[in-house]
């Protein structure tokens, strides 16, 4: 799609292509929850694939994992078409959202199972049981049962057991989202060490737009079983293709209007509200402007071409430690929010009272503009 | 004041409740031990006579009353019993089994209807289902023997074994199969080491509970029992039919014992896991 951000080195690991699949809602009808979806993951890459609850996300892990097959479409693991290949066949493996660990299982035979059911020697076995659990952190608990480990504990496992097969694409479905905030913290970076480490793909199932920034080398951005756009965490905040990646990701306000050309072009907006903008912009075309916290600041004193002006009312100060959000609402009734750089400028804000009417000034070169065509609604 | 007339009454409940359940039992375990021959209800001494009276031992209480020549027809009922309840058993338990994990993996039309037949078989009135196993057999010309038992026995005790592992099943998280599946393992793999280890308490249970009432059917095996498959329960009936003799208590009282050890069993196995 528009905007792919170049894969990993080498070839890739998992394609999919044109994947469509429909489910039948129990109160009839159907649900698309795939639409033409197609991407491609390369060996060593951590791709995220993001979007809100009810996107498609979790199927299409479930499609590659082959829990579930595609109506139409094909899905390719290292070029071997995926088609009627059933799930134990398939050289991926999951972590899942509720972990699923054997519950009758002691910690070391729920990871050797992968090695046992296909058959490695006993050996070996014992050899690379100690091996993974030494890998996740977990020397020491072999003997545990699953329901004598906390959250924490219980993850690693999961991916203990999950890595031992080595497979050629790790999918993670969610797999930090019953770990309390702290933890799911540390998991995050401890995750991405691993990921380094083993060198193989992990593709990794989140709503969580800032897990989905720490992590990824890619994010797949879904919404409504369709990809929105797929970019390295970079490129999606800074260049989102559509107004939803743009909502989605990180903070901003987005005005939507028509460009008006000249020596000072601008974006108007329906209420009236004029936003300078960069200069070689086609007038006349529908463009959504992000205006991002970080991009406002105080206006200079002096007039300057290169800035654009908004005047907005504070209505609250926030202080965040290092930062200072403030929280203003323009004449239009839009909010916008402003995290200015403390010293300089900046300061003037740091000292406005709620109520006060702020000019703000942001680079006009800087805020993204999206066409109106790509939002594909 | 009151509270404590309330809880005084309450006790006295709790104790009449257990009387009135277990009186009867306990009266016919004693009974089984006291050597008066003419009357139980008269206590003349401690005796284990009844018991060798049962097992076709000659003793001083028996040589007149002698019931030593039904020795032999007693143990051939026990057997027929017992072969009854483990042919019953292994076949509505693996039916049963089976059954569940059928309608707990798929979802088909009619699913709740045909949830509702499973559960009927319990709720027919006995005599309703022996009559109609009865009739069933005949027109078909089957003969009566401990086959027709074992059939009849099946037709409701699959439902009692579904019943048991579908509640057993209905705690058992769906992603457990599917990380097994995940990890390599085929489907018998799977069922073998993930689903049975889940499941067993509950077909274990559903196993033990269809021994026992197949045990002591009387109702319906009393329809569709042949001349030469007569069952313990049966036996005992016909005893029962002769005049109420002492050696009853002692035959009720090793049947009480033998499904304490089931029960016992079942328990043991079910906390070991």
């Amino acid at each position: 799609m528009r905007d792919a951000g170049s894969p990993g080195s080498g070839s890739p690991v998992a394609e999919v292509f044109d994947a469509v699949k429909r489910f039948t809602a129990p109160e009839g009808g159907t649900v698309t929850a795939l639409d033409q979806v197609s991407l491609a993951v390369s060996a060593g890459e951590f791709v995220t694939l993001l979007g809100p609850s009810g996107c498609g996300k979790t199927t299409l892990l479930r499609c590659i994992s082959g829990f579930e097959d595609l109506d139409s479409g094909e899905v390719r693991i290292d070029g071997t078409p995926m088609t009627g290949v059933p799930a134990q066949h398939r050289p991926v493996n999951t972590v899942f959202q509720t972990y699923a660990l054997f519950p009758h299982l002691r910690v070391e035979a729920n990871v050797a199972y992968g090695l046992e059911v296909t058959g490695v020697p006993r050996r070996e076995r014992v050899e690379r049981v100690a091996q993974a659990l030494e890998q996740v952190g977990l020397q020491g608990l072999e003997r545990r049962k699953p329901d004598q480990l906390s959250g924490g504990q219980r993850q690693r496992v999961a991916l203990a057991r999950a890595i031992i097969n080595r497979p050629a694409l790790l999918l993670l479905d969610e797999p930090l989202s019953a770990l309390d905030r702290n933890l799911r913290h540390s998991m995050q970076l401890e995750l991405k060490t691993l990921q380094h480490e083993l060198g193989i793909c992990f593709l990794f199932v989140t709503h969580d737009q800032e897990e989905a920034l720490t992590m990824s080398d890619r994010i797949v951005v879904l919404n409504h079983g369709r990809i929105e756009q797929i970019g390295t965490p970079e490129q999606l905040y800074h260049t989102p293709a559509t107004t939803f990646v743009a909502e989605f990701i990180g903070d901003g306000a987005l005005f939507s209007g028509t460009v008006e050309g000249g020596p000072d072009p601008a974006i108007v907006t329906g209420d009236g509200l004029r936003l300078t903008i960069r200069d070689g912009v086609p007038a006349g075309r529908r463009m959504t402007m992000l205006l991002r916290p970080e991009q406002l600041d105080a206006a200079p004193a002096a007039a300057d071409p290169a800035f654009g002006i908004v005047e907005a009312t504070l209505e609250q100060s926030v202080f965040y430690g290092a930062t200072r959000q403030l929280v203003c609402r323009l004449a239009s009734g839009a909010a916008l929010t402003v995290t200015p750089s403390p010293g300089g400028e900046g300061d003037r804000l740091y000292r406005a009272e709620p109520g006060d009417l702020l000019r703000l000034a942001y680079r006009r070169a800087e805020p993204h503009l999206i066409e109106e065509a790509h939002d594909g609604g | 004041m009151k509270l404590r007339l309330a809880r005084r009454l309450f006790g006295a409940y709790g104790v009449l409740f257990l009387v009135f359940v277990y009186a009867p039992i306990v009266m016919i375990v004693a009974f089984s031990f006291n050597s008066n021959p003419i009357n139980m209800m008269v206590w003349s001494g401690f005796t284990f006579d009844w018991y060798w009276t049962i097992l076709g031992y000659p003793t001083e209480l028996n040589e007149d009353t002698l019931y030593v020549e039904s020795t032999d027809q007693l143990l051939a009922a026990v057997k027929n019993s017992l072969i009854v309840a483990a042919f019953t058993t292994t076949i509505s338990t693996v039916l049963g089994t089976m059954t569940a994990l059928a309608l707990f993996r798929y979802r088909f039309r009619a699913q709740r209807f045909y949830q509702g037949l499973l559960y009927m078989p319990m709720v027919m009135p006995d005599i309703v289902l022996g009559i109609a196993l009865l009739v069933f057999f005949v027109s078909i010309g089957m003969s009566l023997g401990l086959y027709s038992i074992i059939i009849g026995h099946c037709t409701f005790l699959i439902s009692y074994v579904f019943v048991v592992v579908s509640a057993r099943l209905a705690g058992m998280d769906n992603t457990l199969e599917e990380a097994s599946a995940d990890l390599g393992a085929n489907e018998w793999v799977t069922f073998r080491r993930v689903t049975l280890p889940h499941i067993a308490p509950g077909v274990v249970g559903g196993a033990l509970l269809a021994f026992i009432i197949s045990m002591d059917d009387l109702v319906i095996t009393y329809f569709i029992a042949g001349v030469d498959s007569t069952t313990l329960p049966l036996f005992i009936y016909g005893m029962l039919r002769r005049g109420v003799k002492p050696e009853i208590n002692a035959i009720a009282t090793l049947m009480l014992l033998f499904t304490f050890i089931i029960a016992s069993l079942g328990l043991y196995l079910r906390r070991r896991s």
